[in-house]
């Protein structure tokens, strides 16, 4: 818990990773448009991001946190960024497993160009796909479970 | 053009060897193949595309087997099925299975099955994120971006005889070659059109849903944050535009929807309690 508090409060956003900006941008005190702007950040600026917020990413660049849109930011680390190697995803993989959220894929070739190449019908396993799916009644009281509620909204042009 | 249509057909049905001798020409089997012709360029129904779905559905689990946890399984049938009530498919016998594969990809598959890879499920953080990769999946579903694919390379590559069997009759020798090509598609991919117009339905989908409409441009940028080179990704790379051009279009095109359902939901503790399993 104290571990949680001091993430949670710790200015130098100890769980963020890298990231770069795409575009000049401006970076904000609060996610929103209309809030004070607090630098203006050029393209290529290097920052540590963290947590989202809607179209927002609290970020710290040259020495100033605020949020900036989400889209102006491109992760990795120019490149070198190592597959599943973020802070975030650690800390999430911890939370979530306990461990260092290693994966154990022995014995699973899993699925290339060969394997769809060479694939043959396998019944049993879509007998299995068969068996899990549910119906629009199920899935609607699983969306009520989760406050989920529907809205209408058309398709773009 | 009567004429024309008819030499397009005989080209068609003759053999090699005996193209344009009219003096051979069997009436019968003329109109016959024209009729054939008419049924694999015709529309095809959605007992067809349901029919076809799950003969290249068999063949992608015969690729990699379902992740054997029925939490998980129904966890994501139930986010894909609340997010397709929402589409003008809602009838659809939709189905959505997590494929045991470290490999970060996902399949959408004509008459209304899904399929999304561990490798992908354990790249996201939220409900929201998973129903963003969904909702651009049933967006090919909906747009039958697969279908037409197989339709234009059942044309292409079987005489009009046979494409018509092969869209007819499933127990025929064509359609044997209709799912094979069905199921190799994915290695080839869509045109990029359309995995662009599936990232921007994707998004309205999973908002129309209630969810946080980001979650899909996340993933992206999860995606793109990866080593390029990673093998993992390999095939996901080379079926689909780069996700820095993706996350772009989607910025040009749906940046006020984006924002207007940004603050729905993302259910991040729901998803990590049901997707554990796959960790």
């Amino acid at each position: 818990m104290k571990l949680l508090l001091a993430l949670l409060l710790s200015p130098l956003l100890a769980w963020a990773e890298p990231a770069m900006t795409i575009r000049a941008a401006e970076l904000k005190k609060q996610p929103a448009v209309d809030a004070e702007t607090l630098v203006e950040l050029p393209e290529n600026t290097a920052v540590d991001a963290a947590e989202r917020k809607g179209g927002w990413v609290r970020v710290k660049a040259r020495g100033t946190e605020g949020w900036i849109k989400m889209l102006s930011l491109r992760y990795g680390n120019a490149g070198v960024a190592k597959k599943g190697d973020s802070g975030i995803s650690q800390v999430f993989n911890v939370a979530r497993t306990g461990s260092s959220g290693t994966q154990v894929t022995t014995g699973v070739r899993g699925l290339d160009e060969n394997q769809l190449a060479n694939a043959q019908p396998n019944p049993n396993e879509l007998a299995k796909l068969e068996k899990f799916a549910t119906d629009e009644k199920g899935a609607a009281g699983f969306a009520a479970k989760g406050k989920l509620t529907a809205t209408a909204l058309d398709y773009p042009k | 053009m009567k004429v024309l249509a008819l030499a397009a057909a005989c080209a068609l049905a003759a053999p090699a060897h005996a193209q344009f001798n009219l003096r051979d020409l069997n009436v019968n089997r003329l109109v016959d193949t024209v009729k054939n012709v008419g049924k694999a360029t015709r529309e095809i129904n959605q007992e067809e595309e349901v029919a076809i779905g799950r003969d290249v559905a068999a063949h992608l689990v015969g690729a990699a087997p379902l992740m054997p946890n029925a939490r998980v399984q129904r966890y994501v049938n139930n986010v894909g099925r609340w997010l397709a009530s929402q589409t003008e498919r809602p009838d659809l016998p939709w189905q959505f299975g997590v494929l045991e594969a470290p490999q970060v990809n996902a399949f959408a598959v004509p008459g209304g099955t899904v399929f999304i890879t561990r490798g992908l499920l354990e790249k996201m953080g939220s409900e929201a994120e998973l129903a963003g990769v969904l909702g651009h999946e049933i967006a090919h579903v909906l747009r039958k971006h697969h279908l037409k694919a197989i339709q234009k390379g059942a044309l292409a590559s079987l005489s009009g005889d046979a494409a018509g069997a092969a869209l007819t009759n499933v127990n025929s020798d064509a359609r044997k070659k209709l799912v094979g090509f069905g199921t190799e598609m994915y290695s080839r991919g869509l045109d990029k059109g359309d995995e662009l117009e599936a990232d921007r339905l994707g998004v309205v989908i999973a908002a129309r849903a209630g969810y946080d409409a980001y979650g899909l441009p996340s993933v992206l940028q999860t995606l793109q944050g990866m080593n390029a080179a990673d093998s993992a990704l390999a095939l996901m790379f080379k079926t689909h535009p780069a996700p820095g051009e993706r996350l772009d279009a989607l910025g040009k095109r749906m940046q006020p929807t984006l924002d207007a359902y940004a603050d729905q939901a993302q259910l991040q503790s729901r998803f990590i309690a049901e997707t554990k399993a796959s960790r």
